[in-house]
């Protein structure tokens, strides 16, 4: 298992647990609607309630291995890490764009008057 | 692979907490779904009217219902708390994303430097001739502090100097907040340019 996998990959995963709980629900509200029938349907009704207790036991699963996961990365520090400087670098790289570009159309209009006039 | 460092006390009864939280909420799940499924089976004999059962039944399984729901609800907080812990405390993919971010911003304050220079040199060029023109035009209004461009290039040829302008030119100092950006680009490009707003170390 990669431990050093993007802290997107485990968000992806959590987001699909997030839907997986959505869908048990819908399983547990399917089969009750089924067995408040008069005439049920037994093959839906039982292939419901495996995809109800199927689903249970994979996010019960999945959220035992992310919290195992937290248990062996997470310290107490809190992160000092930043982008900062790298992002003030190419603010400034930006700047210096627009001040050449700012330069360069004040003397465009230059040309431009010295030749109409 | 990765031993169990002894954790600060409140992250550790956190994480406790996280796994409590998820065994009850599974627990209370299934345990409500099974007791519904359960009601739902029809008595022959009870102990009170079937009316009054059939109410109680239904009753039972709202309360249920419920706490399926409610159950359900508790574990979207849970991994909501989850996806938080997980962005504060993460370290290993926190420095990843901090390094990847870091790259990107610098291959574009690079590409942005290479393509300023890049202007500079094709803007030098034409700008020499630019005031080649325009120094040699009778338009021009020739000062002694004037930019001293091409002065310095008619100063290594004297035969070349015919303009007025000059006279006493000689004597003036160049004004370097004038002169200093246009002295980078000298007219033989031999060097790599003087330190102008464009150079970045």
């Amino acid at each position: 298992m990669a431990t050093y996998s993007l802290a997107n990959e485990r968000l992806r995963a959590l987001e699909d647990i997030e839907r997986e709980i959505g869908a048990i629900l819908q399983n547990a509200g399917t089969v009750i609607l089924e067995l408040s029938k008069e005439k049920t349907n037994e093959r839906l009704l039982d292939r419901q309630a495996a995809a109800f207790t199927a689903s249970v036991q994979h996010v019960e699963a999945e959220l035992s291995a992310q919290i195992r996961y937290l248990t062996q990365v997470a310290t107490g520090q809190p992160h000092e890490g930043s982008s900062y400087s790298s992002r003030k670098d190419c603010q400034m790289a930006l700047k210096r764009l627009d001040y050449a570009r700012l330069k360069l159309s004040e003397v465009a209009r230059t040309c431009e008057q010295m030749l109409e006039n | 692979m990765a031993q169990q460092r002894a954790l600060p006390q409140s992250k550790e009864t956190l994480l406790q907490s996280y796994n409590k939280r998820l065994k009850d909420d599974v627990k209370s799940i299934m345990d409500n779904f099974t007791e519904i499924i359960k009601t739902a089976k029809i008595e022959d004999e009870t102990q009170v009217s079937r009316a009054t059962q059939g109410e109680q039944d239904n009753y039972e399984m709202h309360v249920r219902a419920a706490n399926i729901v409610r159950a359900g609800e508790s574990l979207m907080k849970l991994v909501s708390d989850l996806k938080q812990f997980l962005i504060l405390n993460d370290f290993p993919s926190v420095n990843e994303a901090i390094d990847q971010r870091n790259q990107q911003l610098r291959a574009l304050q690079e590409e942005c430097d290479r393509k300023l220079i890049a202007l500079r040199d094709e803007v030098s060029i034409d700008l020499y001739e630019l005031e080649e023109e325009y120094y040699s035009s009778s338009s021009s209004l020739c000062e002694a502090n004037d930019l001293p461009l091409c002065e310095a290039y008619w100063r290594l040829d004297p035969d070349t100097d015919s303009t007025d302008c000059l006279s006493a030119p000689l004597l003036a100092s160049p004004e370097p907040s004038a002169g200093g950006p246009l002295q980078a680009a000298a007219p033989t490009h031999s060097h790599a340019g003087g330190p102008g707003p464009t150079e970045h170390a």
